[in-house]
């Protein structure tokens, strides 16, 4: 069992504990976990599914020499301008990141596309931001965060200096 | 107990079966039947099969995480106190406010639908710029939901670590960023808050 998934039981043993000694309604969780694993599960296989095909017909050299652990720091900006015109909701965002990590990504690579869509997805500001909140405040918080991906990235590829953790070589 | 009632109601079943099985699945299924015929006919049977092995072994693997992150997704949403956060976020300033914000931003529940509407209550409410940006910076890139629900199953439960690891401190980052830029800040007035539906996570 990897570490990721000993922090998660961790972490839900300790939410179950708070949950008891609140005595909150348990129909409330189980409900919304029934809604949501309909909505999410058989989108999310299908769309791992169409993933796998798509790591098979694209040239894997193509991604590794754009995003590869050889290309280095210059991955970054490529992973989070890859990020930038994904236009569309988790499914294909995370599919496209797994078709990436398939063909042989660097972990900064996918945390850095990762991160950048999903501080610009165009569809979210579209309906949302703009609606809700205004030009202006789309404009100082594009600029006020135009350079979380590559910091995270920077971050990341440090972090892999000093260890392995994290890495999704599972799914190569 | 009786808040286990909707197990019984064949109205709710259906509607849960309807949002699974709408329009976007099938477009899904459609794009992996497409990819599937394209990858056939460009790389022969073999490539094909070691694909579907691989998705076969991806899934099995994927299964025990989907449940752990959907059973901690659905504490959170039921736990998380929605009505109280904008007054608790919006009181704070300095550097404790984007903090906190920070905090708020990544265990808020639900899709993009709650968190702007949130984000709406706390502009109109004058927090300032650092606490909005943090907020919303820290729902898209730490937001336990996504989380918990997209990068486990996807990329793997350590992968998932690593990246809330690495993108703790940038909220307040960008909230810093934020309250240097020369920018004026016009926020529109009127708050309209959606109500949250279940396909708010595929926004």
């Amino acid at each position: 069992m990897s570490i990721g998934i000993l922090v998660l039981l961790v972490f839900l043993v300790a939410l179950v504990t708070t949950a008891i000694m609140q005595q909150r309604d348990f129909g409330l969780v189980l409900q919304r976990f029934i809604e949501q694993f309909g909505v999410l599960v058989p989108r999310m296989l299908v769309a791992l599914i169409a993933a796998g095909f798509i790591a098979q017909i694209i040239p894997k050299e193509a991604i590794a020499g754009l995003l590869g652990e050889e290309v280095g720091l210059l991955a970054l900006p490529v992973a989070a301008a890859a990020g930038l015109v994904v236009p569309a909701g988790p499914v294909i965002a995370f599919a496209i990141a797994a078709v990436f990590a398939k063909s042989g990504a660097s972990t900064p690579a996918l945390i850095t596309f990762i991160t950048s869509w999903s501080i610009f997805a165009a569809h979210r500001i579209l309906i949302y931001e703009i609606p809700l909140l205004g030009i202006s405040f789309l404009r100082l918080r594009l600029l006020s965060a135009v350079l979380v991906p590559l910091v995270a990235g920077l971050i990341a590829t440090m972090v892999g200096l000093l260890s392995s953790f994290g890495g999704t070589d599972f799914l190569q | 107990m009786n808040s286990f009632k909707f197990l019984g109601n064949p109205t709710w079943w259906k509607r849960v079966v309807a949002s699974a099985f709408g329009i976007s699945f099938w477009g899904f299924c459609a794009a992996a039947v497409a990819f599937g015929i394209l990858c056939f006919s460009l790389k022969g049977g073999g490539a094909t099969q070691t694909a579907l092995q691989e998705d076969l072994h991806i899934l099995f693997n994927l299964m025990p995480r989907v449940l752990i992150a959907l059973s901690i997704a659905s504490l959170i949403w039921v736990m998380m106190p929605r009505d109280r956060m904008a007054a608790l976020v919006g009181d704070n300033t300095g550097l404790r406010g984007p903090m906190v914000a920070t905090l708020a931003g990544a265990v808020t529940p639900g899709g993009p639908s709650s968190s702007y509407s949130l984000l709406a209550v706390l502009a109109s409410s004058g927090a300032d710029r650092g606490v909005l940006v943090a907020y919303i910076t820290a729902w898209a890139t730490l937001g336990m939901q996504r989380i918990l629900i997209w990068d486990v199953p996807f990329m793997g439960a350590e992968f998932a670590v690593l990246r809330f690891v690495v993108c703790l401190p940038l909220p307040i980052l960008a909230a810093l960023i934020a309250r240097r830029l020369p920018l004026t800040l016009q926020i529109k007035d009127q708050v309209a808050a959606t109500p949250s539906g279940n396909k708010d996570a595929f926004k």
